[in-house]
């Protein structure tokens, strides 16, 4: 009888830190479930971009896409080298620039407006940065998104966009 | 020899139970829009501690890869003005303005979250598409103008998006004067 409830106690205690771990980690669990989602569909890597069209009924890869914005993401592994985000972005729409950690917390973000040019030349680096175009990631490995807004829907708009999107460059 | 069975078990059980009763708790949080700021039957991405572990698996439920609050705004709403569930059985039209901002829009997204199939591809109602002094139309059926299509899902959720919102906006998400979803007749 003494057995049982020792081992009732067990289950107990463990049950508990079973439950902390997993509300600790379901971040991480949703994002690394996103992660294989991608690379098994788009057939990418890490440090490789992939521009999406704009969203519509078919996108099933992340909830609550918006389907104004045309999306560049990266999954991106700084352990072994820096990497460099180049493009020529839109002057007349919002972009924004946005990186997440692997618990999906998004660490920055800056738009249009609050960079200088719309040349973007940016570095992502793990190591300390002393310059306004270097930014410190917090982690070796994350998440980018370039978003671009496409509010007009005609086709002059959305083919002028695609072309500067398919134009950011990672190296 | 016994212990040898029984410890593996324990673990096993623990691993089930402590996960099972965890996944429960962040979707009934996420149900209940524990941690939303409620305007009317809106409500507007949480005001979040991101040091807090629980409140980081709630935000990965509802949003994951959303902005922070300094960015968007996210106002969602599965009701209409009666506290009634939205669906493609009725018609609705979103009387009002949105908050201030640099650009805002309404999507409807189907109870999974995911943008409603429907056969003119529209999915969204923006600042720079919407014909002004006309109210948005949220039907199954095709309307001429500010046609917001809601195909045929039962049950669905519009989310207001305010990009770059006016510091005005911050002050009072409670009591803001937000847009309402009145049901009409078909």
């Amino acid at each position: 009888m003494k057995k049982i409830f020792f081992y009732l106690w067990i289950l107990l205690i463990m049950s508990v830190c079973s439950y902390n771990l997993t509300i600790h980690y379901i971040p991480n669990i949703v994002y690394e479930v996103f992660h294989n989602k991608i690379e098994k569909n788009q057939s990418i890597g890490d440090n490789e971009i992939k521009h999406f069209d704009i969203p519509n009924h078919k996108s099933r890869d992340v909830v609550m896409p918006n389907p104004d914005f045309l999306y560049s993401t990266i999954f991106y592994d700084l352990s072994e080298k820096d990497l460099n985000i180049n493009a020529n972005m839109p002057d007349s729409t919002y972009w924004s620039v946005s990186f997440y950690k692997p618990n999906t917390i998004n660490w920055f973000v800056k738009n249009d407006q609050e960079f200088v040019t719309k040349n973007l030349d940016l570095t992502l680096t793990f190591n300390d940065s002393g310059s306004e175009n270097v930014i410190k990631s917090p982690v070796k490995k994350g998440f980018m998104i370039i978003r671009i807004l496409v509010e007009k829907k005609d086709q002059k708009s959305i083919e002028l966009y695609r072309t500067l999107q398919k134009n950011i460059v990672i190296n | 020899m016994k212990n040898k069975i029984i410890i593996p078990i324990l673990v096993l059980l623990s691993i089930i139970i402590g996960g099972y009763i965890a996944f429960k708790k962040i979707n009934s949080s996420v149900q209940n829009n524990e941690f939303s700021i409620k305007n009317g039957n809106w409500t507007v991405n949480p005001n979040m501690d991101l040091k807090d572990s629980y409140q980081r698996a709630y935000i990965s439920r509802i949003g994951v890869f959303a902005l922070d609050e300094k960015e968007a705004l996210y106002f969602l709403s599965s009701k209409d003005n009666n506290g009634n569930p939205l669906s493609s059985d009725f018609d609705y039209q979103i009387i009002g303005s949105p908050p201030k901002g640099r650009y805002w829009s309404y999507t409807l997204y189907g109870e999974d979250y995911f943008l409603v199939k429907n056969d003119a591809n529209i999915y969204t109602i923006n600042k720079e598409n919407l014909t002004k002094d006309k109210p948005i139309m949220v039907s199954s059926t095709k309307k001429d103008i500010n046609w917001l299509p809601s195909g045929n899902e039962t049950k669905f959720h519009i989310t207001l998006r305010v990009y770059n919102p006016d510091e005005s906006v911050y002050k009072n998400l409670e009591s803001l004067d937000l847009p309402i979803i009145k049901k009409i007749e078909k």
